[in-house]
């Protein structure tokens, strides 16, 4: 590798959360200068403009306290150098995936998304101008050629398998796939229900739902009424958001399966085809279906935590995040590795490590 | 009249299709006349199917053309009955094959008579496969037998063609693959030698994963069976086995049985449809190979996977088939599978795929392959 090598000797702990404060200071900085950027997002994530203000007022992880760094310092490992490949995230997921390398080594390289690179770009140019010296950018990477360290690679299973295959055995491959989050909807008051709908249809509009925290199922406790007069309020708040905040323009493929997805749940139960999302209800006890992202949501009734667990168990694998309003309920149908928040707040988790603690 | 008498005519006008079909005769009605009555039942009785004509804007009583009809996507059939009686009812229920979702989410067709689904599997498979056969001739499956797989379509299919076109034997000679997988290979060399012995030309039934594992077993040797022998190969891999190229497998086919490739015929079927597709290549030497036929009471028709029109001629698009042999379950089916109508019928490209979504949310199909 071409990159300079940096100061190698072993840092304290006090100095990792001192380099990942630069890093965040950076993302600071990019966020209040972002007139700039802007366009350039709008233009490499298709999110809408609005989308993309979003995403960078509300869901950068600008505010991490001491304790979260610590735990993000203490998971990160000490290795030599670390190589970043961010080929599929959210834009925004580039400084989490940057701060975790920063803590774990001095010398950092990133290679950024292809089509997405400018978010990657423009917070690597302010962490330069902030006094980091050590974070590189390459446009092209030989996976084979990478002699030492680790590869954190987020993308999709198939390009974390590719870049574990060509990497060299003595170099570890740490791979963040894709993942999807669910919606727990415990038995409450109509007042904590419209505010759970609200929420978690702000989960759902972050990102256009194209996060692997994103939610993409709701389980709501109870019988199918109430998960069907849940679906309705959540209907209405996507709809009143999709006009606060409009979704990106949806390919071609993803309209086709929306278009699916809302024939099948109109077959079997009933679907809420908004203007620019969907809402399919399951029928009760029916097997969950997974509904394409980009503001697309299966809701489903599940008269016990019991019988939630059972029906997400074969979608166990991608659940990376659970969302809800009984935080301890949640708990316990979460896998061990997803991260659990109330609704409102799984698109904005702590700058404590990873997004999830599943490796591929 | 109640709705079991009314599913019971509309199987007799189905059936009547097919034997018009076997016997060269003119069909006793037009497929749309026959398409818009099955779809107006299955309005009447399947509320789900109804809910669907309604989101669509379309009323069932002023349906004159099958292309009219909305086509019920296959995931339906994973998630809700797709049944116009109790499921009690049902004469046989097929299920799809298991994805790592679970056992709940195979998808379920439920046939209320039986015989309707035989007849048109029957008479197709006949006129595709056996129609120069004068005399029953030895019939191998390289599958499991109906009682170790009662829900599979597909090896219902298989046992009434042993029916149809076989010799008599017993069901361990028939079909060759034991609950555990294990094909007998010992059970095929014996009746292929006993059919050599007798000059009977075989009829072999297999998918396409059972034949790779037999090529694989043989390796190089070969199994010749008796002249003008026909093998039948269906469906894909499922992961059961490595995945060979159509026209790869096609060729090891020939050579380990010792039969020209055209005699290799490809099946396209599924388990939400009654009705099946062949290669034309064992009756029709200019019939291209990877072109399938569809019998007079289906029709398969590319169309939009997002405004579900039909595409251009020679356009790709997804398919959606009209059974007329499905009467109670759904007469318009939207499949996943690509298809492009080209001279002589469709082919078939695979399984629709989209690019992986941008963002590092989970697709389906990356969830099914962890």
């Amino acid at each position: 590798m071409s990159a300079a090598r940096g100061d190698r000797r072993s840092r304290s702990v006090a100095e990792r959360i001192r380099d990942v404060r630069i890093v965040q200071a950076a993302a600071r900085h990019v966020v209040d200068r972002r007139a700039e950027l802007v366009p350039r997002l709008v233009a490499s994530t298709g999110l809408s403009r609005e989308g993309v203000e979003l995403a960078l007022t509300h869901h950068v992880e600008l505010d991490a306290t001491d304790a979260d760094l610590a735990q993000l310092v203490a998971g990160a490992g000490d290795s030599p150098r670390v190589t970043v490949v961010l080929s599929a995230n959210v834009f925004v997921g580039a400084l989490r995936a940057i701060a975790l390398a920063r803590a774990a080594a001095v010398d950092v390289i990133v290679k950024p998304s292809r089509r997405d690179p400018a978010f990657a770009l423009a917070l690597i140019e302010a962490a330069a101008a902030a006094g980091d010296a050590h974070l590189h950018v390459v446009e092209e990477l030989d996976i084979a050629a990478v002699d030492e360290g680790e590869i954190h690679v987020y993308g999709h299973d198939a390009t974390v398998a590719e870049i574990q295959r060509k990497a060299r055995p003595d170099v570890r491959v740490r791979g963040h796939g894709s993942g999807m989050g669910v919606a727990w909807v415990a038995a409450g008051d109509e007042r904590a229900f419209a505010t759970a709908a609200r929420d978690l249809a702000a989960d759902v509009v972050a990102f256009d739902q194209r996060g692997c925290l994103s939610p993409r199922v709701a389980l709501v406790e109870g019988d199918q009424a109430r998960a069907e007069a849940f679906a309705a309020t959540v209907h209405e708040a996507l709809e009143h958001l999709g006009a606060v905040v409009p979704r990106g323009p949806l390919p071609p493929d993803v309209a086709a399966e929306a278009a699916r997805y809302a024939d099948t749940m109109t077959y079997a139960c009933r679907a809420f085809v908004g203007t620019q999302h969907v809402v399919g209800i399951a029928p009760a006890g029916a097997p969950l279906a997974l509904p394409p992202p980009y503001r697309h949501l299966h809701v489903a009734s599940a008269g016990s935590r019991a019988s939630a667990s059972a029906l997400l168990a074969p979608l166990a694998k991608g659940i990376v995040a659970v969302g809800s309003d009984d935080l301890a309920g949640a708990r316990t149908l979460a896998p061990a590795w997803a991260r659990v928040s109330r609704l409102g707040a799984m698109q904005r988790p702590p700058l404590d490590g990873p997004v999830d603690l599943r490796e591929v | 009249m109640d709705h079991l008498a009314q599913s019971s005519i509309l199987h007799g006008r189905a059936r009547a299709l097919v034997a018009a079909f076997e016997a060269g005769l003119a069909a006793p009605e037009s497929f749309d006349t026959l398409a818009c009555d099955i779809a107006r039942f299955q309005a009447a009785h399947i509320e789900g199917f109804a809910r669907l004509c309604a989101a669509r804007g379309v009323a069932p009583a002023a349906l004159t053309r099958a292309d009219q009809i909305p086509a019920v996507p296959t995931d339906a059939f994973k998630v809700t009955s797709v049944f116009a009686f109790d499921e009690g009812a049902a004469q046989a229920t097929f299920r799809t094959s298991g994805t790592s979702q679970g056992e709940g989410a195979r998808g379920t067709h439920a046939l209320r008579d039986v015989a309707t689904y035989e007849a048109a599997s029957v008479a197709f498979g006949r006129r595709w496969l056996a129609r120069d056969l004068t005399k029953p001739v030895p019939v191998v499956v390289l599958g499991p037998s109906p009682a170790a797989l009662p829900d599979s379509s597909l090896v219902h299919m298989c046992e009434a063609f042993v029916r149809a076109f076989g010799t008599p034997a017993k069901p361990e000679a028939t079909y060759l693959v034991d609950a555990d997988g294990v094909l007998d290979l010992s059970a095929f060399d014996e009746r292929v030698a006993t059919a050599l012995a007798r000059r009977e030309p075989m009829l072999v039934l297999g998918t396409s994963f059972a034949f790779v594992h037999f090529v694989d077993a043989i390796g190089k040797d070969s199994f010749a069976l008796p002249p003008n022998s026909r093998v039948m190969q269906t469906g894909g891999y499922k992961g059961k086995t490595r995945e060979v190229p159509p026209a790869v497998l096609r060729s090891d086919l020939a050579r380990l049985f010792d039969v020209e490739p055209r005699a290799i015929v490809a099946e396209y079927g599924m388990t939400e449809l009654s009705s099946q597709f062949y290669e034309r290549t064992l009756f029709d030497a200019s019939a291209a190979q990877g072109t399938y036929a569809e019998p007079p009471w289906a029709r398969v028709v590319p169309v939009d996977p997002e405004t579900l029109a039909p595409v251009a001629h020679g356009e790709i698009g997804i398919a959606r088939i009209v059974d007329l042999m499905n009467i109670d379950s759904a007469v318009a089916v939207l499949t996943q599978d690509s298809v492009r109508r080209i001279d002589g019928g469709f082919e078939l490209l695979g399984r629709k795929l989209g690019a992986p979504p941008r963002g590092c949310s989970i697709a389906m199909d990356e969830l099914l392959g962890r």
